[in-house]
């Protein structure tokens, strides 16, 4: 009964949602502040969202229409999920078993991948050049910042994401893994598909990348696990480098810091090539990190 | 290799006002030589038509009903117009000049855009000459 | 080298072809050609690398004389050679010179489907701006062409074949697209992320523009011409009226050319901080759009004070201008031009430094000179691969002579060179702006001007923010012109795209199509039918609905 209710009303389902259009509110509007200008109202992403899910679906006469239905599904699914296991709004996660926090990144990457399924499915030729762009990003960024990720996890001695807050109550892992902190924010951008890297999803080259063909509610069920991912990414990442969340206090400033960091490099940067891309996280990503693990291996073993 | 140049930008952006202007609420005063719809006196007008003649979209129509006693009625086509002011440049009695605080002129119906100027027996006598005052006017100069 | 040496010169090259030569005006050199020595001729220039092939105009002699007129102008400096060509109406050919000049391609095609000439070895010849359903047979711009009986006949239109095409992976970009502001359709064959092969069509946006200024007089055309282009627009009224008055021999008061002058300056700054932001978004560089297009409105509330309008500012008229500069206005110029300095110093800073931005810019695209100036190009696109080409230089019109330009070059070749030199143009002309408010001459705003224009050609070149506008001007007497041709930069300019598409990757194209800031509308002035043709019904939302969702299951 207590499961049924975390997984449709608290801290899933329904309030992650409100939080999820509540946190992509705020993103949209401090970009718009960045760029000089008004952004929109409160209600607006609300307003999205239900334009969205009312909206007629039109399916492409060559994509297979099962298919074309589930994968938003289960996209939200994936996101609705993870948030189980993460300590949203300060509480204790839902839901607590060894090894939850690789389940969370795989049911974060579940999303990825079916955007690329989507985008594979649906044929169309900026669909197809979408999918491949996202699932090349998924390859490039997801080994570093699933290592970055990582790092406290070996400094706690397990893959448990509350055990893992519950040892680390000493100094900000932010400041003693530096790299690690910098390379899982910069992934969780990739994650996403925020500019700079928004190249899956360029708009004036591929349309709307691999979810060119959707409208409606597909469209819509979409975009909210996009909002989710980055409320349970930015959960995690201040979980477990900014020293835990105690309190709803601390989550939304904690969660908000790390959003204004994001809608700043959002503003200032330009969008990369996919192949500058995985350069980049080829070459400095994956590199920092192993720097970062290195150095925390060597640690441990002076130290313990 | 510098990183973010339009941070400073960015991060000033931040603390100053959008510059959004949130028209209808707030709306900006057109500048006085702003060309909106066209307005013309009846009085000093002579009939020579030079108006009409360079119009590039025949939005000008002079009707005379009596050339001798300066009697007209001009017939504006608003929808027509491209407001262009070169009406306004080749009359030499300045009869003509283009508005600068009319320029919020959508209508719902193509009729709506058609103004006549003039006093107000004349208006009365050209319409009803012709009929309803959603009348197609009379065949205007082609250009085809 | 003084422009009758420059002249002579070709006299010289060219003395084997020429059947006739003639000298209209001081700068201009007529010679009648044979179709057969056509490629000789050229030939003979290129060798000697005398003048670029800025536009090939068509002229239909009449039903009487039963002849065309292909003329083909080039230029070098102030100096322009025309080889004029005489072939019968019907039947004639003109072979291709696509292999001398490759920017031809576009000009052949153009003539081919407006007038029915042949341009024999032109490898393709699909039409460029006529629907694909344009009955044959038909050519626009002959006198005697029923324009209303083409729009009768219906004209059905496929939609493009989707999906793969052989082996060839096809990525559309246009006629709808994000990437466009204007309709244009290019199909970008792609293997994973590398461009394989481009090809485009034009035509989205015609109305039938150099049909409509036979058809109208002289001071009507001022305000059809003017709406040839929307960023452009003063430019093309400008290059229009410099044609006329030439024609009619009036000159225009020193102080109205001023004041012609000032506003094409601010209209060249309010088109490249349009461009900035334009070719920023296509990069993805969002926030500069935003910044950029903020500052712009800078300069076009100074415009729409000074004549009454932000786009098409209808500020000369044939003989002079029709608004003043009052103090008031010069204040406010004033005023706007610091702002405009001080952020086109930022944004060149941006542009030169930014490590983000240069990575999606620099080395994008590289031409060098001589492949530049091979291909064609115009404008700033040629003059940041190191070339000095720019009309108010070579040919200062108006008053350019009293306040003179530099122009803006850059040698890098690449689209981050293309930045650069548009934010200097833009540095450039806030500079000419301060000199002329300094030293505006006194005088009269008009001067008068005669209805019927006297017989006789001219040819008006005018630097655009796009690069040079070519207008060939013949008038017949009367109050209306017998042919206006107008030859837009962007049409040189599209060569460049499709030759540097081939080889880079996918995400860099829609860059490389803004980085020769193309104006498509200024493309596109042909004749322009209804599509469905005599189907006059007008579609209601269930239509639309319903021929959308024929593409769909459901």
């Amino acid at each position: 009964m207590r499961a049924l209710f975390n997984l449709l009303f608290f801290p899933g389902g329904l309030f992650l949602i409100v939080l999820a259009l509540a946190y992509e509110w705020v993103d949209r509007k401090l970009l718009a502040r960045f760029q000089n200008r008004i952004g929109p109202r409160w209600f607006q992403t609300v307003a999205d969202i239900v334009k969205l899910l009312v909206k007629e679906e039109i399916t492409p006469a060559t994509a297979h229409p099962i298919l074309f239905g589930v994968l938003p599904v289960v996209a939200m699914a994936g996101a609705l999920t993870a948030a189980l296991y993460v300590p949203l709004l300060g509480f204790r996660p839902a839901f607590s078993f060894k090894g939850d926090l690789i389940v969370t990144l795989y049911l974060l990457s579940l999303l990825t991948m079916s955007i690329g399924m989507a985008g594979w499915n649906s044929t169309s030729r900026f669909t197809m050049m979408g999918a491949t762009r996202a699932l090349t990003q998924l390859f490039s960024y997801e080994a570093p910042f699933m290592l970055a990720l990582l790092g406290p996890a070996i400094v706690a001695q397990s893959w448990q994401i509350s055990e893992i807050v519950a040892a680390n109550q000493g100094p900000w892992l932010l400041l003693t893994q530096p790299f690690g902190f910098v390379v899982a924010l910069i992934g969780l951008m990739g994650k996403l598909e925020m500019p700079p890297f928004d190249a899956p999803k360029a708009k004036t080259e591929i349309v709307a990348g691999a979810l060119t063909e959707y409208s409606g509610r597909g469209l819509g069920l979409f975009h909210l696990g996009k909002e989710m991912e980055l409320v349970v990414g930015l959960t995690l990442i201040a979980a477990l480098y900014m020293g835990g969340i105690a309190n709803p206090l601390e989550f939304f400033g904690k969660t908000l810091l790390l959003l204004v960091i994001l809608s700043t490099l959002h503003a200032i940067l330009t969008r990369l090539r996919i192949d500058q891309t995985v350069g980049l996280w080829w070459r400095y990503g994956a590199v920092a990190v192993l720097l970062q693990w290195l150095a925390l291996i060597a640690w441990k073993g002076i130290v313990a | 290799m510098k990183f973010g140049t339009m941070l400073i930008d960015v991060w000033q952006s931040f603390f100053t006002k959008p510059v959004t202007q949130r028209y209808p609420f707030e709306r900006l005063e057109a500048p006085d030589q702003y060309r909106g719809k066209l307005v013309w006196t009846a009085g000093k007008c002579n009939g020579c038509c030079l108006c009409m003649k360079d119009c590039p979209a025949n939005a000008i129509e002079l009707i005379t009903i009596d050339k001798k006693a300066k009697q007209f009625v001009m017939r504006y086509h608003a929808d027509r117009c491209t407001y262009c002011a070169q009406c306004v440049q080749n009359c030499r009695l300045e009869c003509l000049g283009m508005s600068h605080d009319q320029w919020e002129s959508a209508a719902l119906k193509r009729q709506d855009f058609v103004v006549n100027y003039g006093s107000e027996a004349d208006v009365a006598h050209i319409l009803a000459t012709y009929g309803k005052p959603s009348a197609e006017p009379a065949a205007t100069s082609a250009t085809e | 080298m003084s422009t009758d040496l420059v002249l002579q010169k070709v006299e010289t090259l060219l003395a084997g072809f020429a059947k006739g030569t003639a000298k209209p005006e001081p700068n201009r050199l007529d010679l009648n050609i044979d179709a057969s020595d056509l490629i000789a001729a050229i030939t003979a220039l290129r060798g000697a690398r005398w003048g670029y092939l800025a536009a090939l105009t068509g002229v239909d002699l009449g039903k009487e004389a039963n002849q065309i007129e292909a003329l083909y102008h080039l230029c070098e400096g102030d100096a322009i050679a025309t080889l004029r060509v005489r072939v019968p109406r019907a039947g004639g050919a003109v072979p291709s010179v696509y292999a001398l000049h490759p920017n031809s391609m576009f000009f052949e095609r153009e003539l081919m489907e407006m007038f029915g000439v042949t341009v024999t070895g032109l490898a393709d010849t699909s039409h460029l701006f006529l629907p694909d359903g344009w009955p044959d047979g038909m050519y626009p711009l002959l006198k005697d062409t029923d324009v209303k009986a083409a729009a009768a006949r219906t004209m059905g239109s496929e939609p493009p074949e989707m999906g793969r095409q052989g082996d060839r992976f096809i990525v559309p970009i246009g006629p709808q697209h994000p990437a466009l502001k204007e309709p244009g359709h290019f199909e970008f064959a792609v293997d994973g992320e590398l461009v394989t092969g481009a090809t485009v069509r034009l035509g989205y946006v015609h109305r039938g523009i150099e049909r409509a200024c036979e058809q109208q007089n002289y001071t009507q055309n001022l305000y059809l011409t003017e709406r040839v282009c929307g960023i452009c627009s003063h430019s093309h009224a400008n290059a229009y009226v410099n044609g006329v008055e030439q024609l009619a021999k009036v000159l225009a008061p020193p102080r109205a050319q001023a004041i012609r002058q000032l506003v094409a300056c601010l209209e060249r700054i309010h088109s490249h901080f349009l461009w900035l932001g334009v070719a920023a978004y296509e990069a993805g560089f969002e926030t500069l759009l935003m910044y950029s297009w903020r500052d712009r409105e800078v300069v076009m509330d100074v415009l729409e004070q000074m004549t009454g309008n932000r786009v098409n500012y209808s500020a000369s008229v044939l003989g002079g201008v029709k608004y003043d500069v009052t103090a008031a206005h010069a204040a406010a110029i004033r005023r706007a031009m610091d702002t405009i300095e001080e952020r086109a110093t930022h944004y060149l800073h941006v542009v030169t430094t930014d490590t983000s931005f240069l990575a999606r810019a620099q080395g994008i695209g590289v031409t060098s000179t001589e492949e530049a100036d091979a291909l064609g190009l115009l404008g700033p696109t040629l003059r940041a691969a190191g070339v000095t080409r720019d009309v108010r230089v070579d040919a200062p019109y108006g008053s350019y002579q009293q306040f003179p330009v530099t122009a803006s070059v850059d040698s890098a070749g690449d689209l981050a060179a293309r930045f650069k030199v548009r934010m200097l143009e833009t540095l450039e002309s806030v500079r000419v702006i301060r000199a002329i408010l300094d030293g505006l001459p006194e005088g009269d705003l008009t001067v008068k001007f005669p209805r019927k224009i006297p017989a006789g050609e001219t040819i008006s070149r005018f630097e655009a923010p796009r690069g040079e506008l070519f207008y060939y001007i013949k008038s017949n007497g009367t109050d209306k012109p017998e042919r206006v041709k107008i030859r837009t930069p962007s049409i040189c300019n599209w060569i460049y795209v499709l030759t540097k598409a081939v080889g880079s990757q996918m995400a860099d194209v829609p860059p490389l199509l803004a980085g020769i800031d193309p104006c498509f509308s200024c493309n596109d002035r042909m004749i322009v039918v209804n599509r469905h043709g005599g189907d006059r019904r007008i579609w209601t939302r269930e239509d639309l609905r319903r021929h959308a969702s024929t593409q769909t299951r459901r």
